[in-house]
């Protein structure tokens, strides 16, 4: 049975009819775009440092990149609480593990890691989007992507975030075929020199930032190969 | 040690006034009681060569397990209580297992020897937070050869009730270990095959037991990189080199 309510009653109750829930958004969208690329002994991962809620910037210089080890970052946009909550914890989780273990976790571990650490909180999930990058125990690069319950899958380039609807389309077209280099050919492998790949991913931040609002201020890029990790960074425009 | 018995025999947490744990060091004095158990490392694998006590002809000597496998890459001797080893072995199977499911790698075989050893370590303890091994009063009275394959290499380790381990080339455990010691220094080289690390462990063996060798009065596995429990067809192969 349904009770219809003049409208203009103001605040209903249980049973009136149409049910009006308190409002409660425990998450914040403050946007941000990562974009990783991977060759055949690099990887290339690159974050805007725009921090935005709404129309608003809360700042310039904030970066989403965090370095584990000499092979292995990470890269997460959106909800900035749950981004710093996410990596803090993965940290932790990686020093006891060296602590344990006697070595740097390898970028397939903390892809898992992330995974469960991710569908851990299945029911009130971390609000990120993260890409997990680095070299793998080959010495090849690695993009790992995810979704935010911790569903995820080894691929050669990817690109999360707010940006991701412009960039994902270029980088698809630039990098689908796979690596003639690499024999049997593996679709995760981009045959593209390292060079090319750092303009590349300059260039689709570049343009992201044209359109994205939540893109824009500074790209940091961290260039990873057997020598460590390079940071570069790439002013954008801060309209 | 045994003249020196006093009230430090009781308290199993408790030190003699000489610094000693008599209830630990009377554990591993249970392991010289035990089974001899043989391990030798090579470049392409590790050897476990373990005695089996089959007392009486109605003993079904499969029943006999004194070599297990902990995961694809480990795999266990023991000696001494076995049945304590149960409890160490479930502990280590669980961790490597907890391992692969948050890292989807294999355990390293030194974390894993560790995670055993603090278990060793946790008698004495209460219970009272759950902890696996919580609420075992005494120390357990066995020791263990951990065989594994970790990033390209063999590896052997040795536990004892301690909680303490080592890593070894070759190592031999139970009643019969000092005299395999002494014959392992002699008849060990960084450079034997598997095969010949086979023949050194049961040739070994044979010197310390009291009977006869036969396919089913001993247990062979290797970890060469993973882990292979002999059929007695196998073992009979083996005995055949000798």
């Amino acid at each position: 049975m349904t009770i219809i309510v003049p409208s203009g009653t103001g605040n209903v109750y249980a049973g009136s009819g149409t049910i009006q829930h308190p409002s409660w958004s425990p998450y914040d969208e403050n946007g941000g775009t990562c974009v990783a690329v991977s060759g055949n002994d690099y990887c290339v991962v690159a974050s805007s440092n725009r921090l935005s809620t709404g129309f608003s910037i809360l700042t310039r210089d904030e970066s989403k990149i965090i370095k584990m080890s000499h092979k292995c970052v990470i890269a997460t946009a959106n909800c900035q609480a749950d981004r710093k909550t996410l990596q803090k914890t993965l940290q932790t989780r990686h020093i006891m593990y060296m602590h344990n273990h006697g070595k740097p976790m390898s970028v397939a571990a903390m892809a898992q890691l992330v995974s469960n650490t991710l569908y851990y909180k299945r029911f009130f999930p971390y609000y990120t989007y993260n890409l997990v990058c680095g070299l793998d125990e080959e010495g090849k690069g690695a993009v790992y992507t995810y979704d935010p319950v911790g569903s995820y899958e080894r691929t050669g380039y990817s690109c999360e975030g707010t940006g991701k609807d412009l960039i994902q389309p270029v980088l698809d077209n630039q990098l689908k075929a796979s690596s003639p280099l690499v024999l049997p050919a593996e679709n995760w492998m981009t045959a593209l020199p390292m060079d090319d790949a750092v303009d590349l991913v300059k260039d689709a931040f570049v343009s992201a930032g044209e359109r994205d609002i939540y893109t824009g201020d500074v790209v940091e890029l961290l260039i990873i190969t057997k020598d460590g990790v390079r940071t570069e960074h790439l002013d954008l425009k801060k309209d | 040690m045994f003249l020196t018995r006093s009230e430090y025999d009781r308290g199993v947490n408790t030190f003699s006034p000489e610094g000693r744990l008599f209830q630990v060091e009377y554990a591993i004095e249970a392991i010289k009681l035990g089974s001899t158990a043989i391990g030798v490392k090579t470049k392409t694998g590790t050897v476990l060569a373990v005695e089996k006590r089959v007392t009486s002809p109605l003993l079904e000597p499969t029943s006999v397990e004194k070599v297990a496998e902990v995961d694809e890459h480990i795999g266990v001797a023991m000696s001494g209580l076995t049945a304590d080893a149960r409890t160490l072995i479930d502990h280590a199977r669980a961790e490597t297992q907890s391992h692969r499911f948050t890292y989807n790698e294999p355990m390293p075989v030194e974390s894993c020897t560790q995670a055993v050893c603090d278990l060793s370590l946790r008698f004495g303890e209460d219970d009272d937070d759950g902890g696996s091994g919580g609420g075992m009063s005494r120390p357990f009275g066995v020791a263990l050869l951990v065989a594994g394959w970790d990033n390209g290499s063999a590896v052997l380790f040795h536990t004892d009730p301690s909680g303490t381990f080592y890593r070894c080339e070759a190592m031999a455990i139970g009643s019969g270990s000092e005299g395999a010691q002494t014959a392992l220094k002699e008849g060990f080289r960084a450079d034997l095959s598997l095969e010949e690390a086979e023949v050194l462990a049961l040739s070994t063996l044979k010197q310390v037991m009291e009977e006869k060798v036969t396919s089913t009065n001993v247990d062979i596995a290797s970890v060469a990189p993973s882990y292979h429990l002999y059929s007695p067809t196998e073992v009979q192969g083996v005995i055949g080199r000798l």
